[in-house]
């Protein structure tokens, strides 16, 4: 859902950087991907790749790291990971989460929404040396 | 943002750091903060297209347009239908937003609609939504709570359907009650599956059409 204008705000942020450090072609950027933003990697990479290509980083590759849902329980605090059973979409995993402590079905999400852009890959044409 | 060390290959590698996700929660924080300081009690209204979220509203404004200042920012792809059924129901402003495509609101276009409004004056502002029970889920508009319209004509099985809708919603209005058995429909199984789901979450069943159970809707939002 949303994945391609997801796609682009990744691409926006990758790009401006890239300018600022020469301009050179984008090789990969690493996301952290929470698994509860519901997105399909395979449409998220598909339209990050070809918003590269057409700004003139062909070949992109794209690494998500997915970050596991957390939720925390209205009724006894409890705080944990939520584990999606093998198989199941994580969004329907949404309707059946469990208090892992107490058992109780009302739980908040405090997790697993993330969406950051951690690292990008970007070519120097030539240029050496370290920097901060 | 930091250089790390070249690598053999000609390349560099930036740490970026950008929180895309945290982006969207700031605004809608930002516009939680604008509300506090302007006084402005702020519901957001999801449903699908046709539920009665309009109608809920128009409803909700009659009663309370006359001790209280009330706003309407009404939210669709287009046409400015929503926003003309609810004028003339006492509202100090309503407002449409055209999204012109996107199939939801967010924190960002509301904001924008904020600046419309009277600087003073407007008690309670009530957000309707883009007609979809699925991506206003992951927009947040930083109101105070949201309501989820559900009607007897989309089946009992709404609630199942759409787990992330009704985990982000406080309030839940199960709408035109009265035409369940004239299309087959259990009402009572929404009922058990939000028990599920969210034990305890507010039920609300109306006939918005003829504005039966709409104060009751006003009490769960503690509006009344």
């Amino acid at each position: 859902m949303h994945e391609y204008s997801i796609a682009l705000e990744v691409w926006g942020s990758v790009a401006a950087a890239a300018r600022e450090h020469g301009g050179g072609r984008v090789r990969s950027i690493r996301l952290e991907l929470g698994v509860l933003n519901l997105i399909e990697d395979e449409q998220l990479n598909f339209w990050v790749e070809a918003l590269a290509e057409r700004d003139g980083s062909p070949g992109l590759e794209l690494d998500i790291v997915h970050v596991p849902g957390r939720v925390k329980c209205r009724g006894c605090g409890a705080e944990g990971e939520c584990r999606v059973p093998e198989g199941t979409l994580p969004y329907f995993a949404m309707g059946a989460m469990r208090c892992a402590e107490c058992g109780l079905g009302d739980v908040d999400i405090v997790g697993g929404r993330d969406l950051k852009v951690v690292t990008a890959e970007i070519e120097t044409e030539g240029r050496n040396g370290r920097g901060e | 943002m930091r250089l790390f060390e070249t690598t053999d290959t000609g390349s560099v590698e930036i740490e970026i750091g950008e929180d895309l996700q945290a982006r969207h929660e700031e605004l809608a924080e930002r516009n939680r903060q604008l509300f506090a300081e302007r006084g402005i009690r702020a519901f957001d209204i999801t449903g699908s297209v046709g539920a009665g979220k309009t109608s809920l509203i128009a409803g909700m404004v009659e009663r309370l347009s006359a001790k209280h200042g009330v706003a309407v920012i009404a939210g669709d792809v287009a046409t400015t239908h929503d926003a003309e059924r609810v004028a003339g129901k006492g509202a100090r402003k309503v407002l449409q937003i055209n999204t012109g495509g996107m199939c939801h609101l967010d924190a960002s276009l509301v904001a924008r609609a904020l600046g419309q409004l009277p600087e003073s004056g407007i008690e309670v502002l009530f957000i309707e939504n883009v007609g979809n029970l699925i991506c206003p889920s992951f927009f947040p508009l930083g109101a105070e709570k949201r309501i989820a319209v559900v009607s007897a004509s989309e089946g009992s099985h709404v609630i199942e359907k759409h787990p992330a809708m009704f985990e982000s919603a406080d309030v839940v209005v199960l709408n035109k009650m009265d035409i369940a058995e004239a299309v087959n429909v259990d009402m009572e199984q929404p009922v058990a599956d939000l028990e599920k789901v969210r034990p305890g979450i507010a039920v609300v069943k109306t006939n918005c059409l003829v504005g039966e159970g709409v104060d009751d809707v006003l009490r769960a939002l503690e509006l009344a």
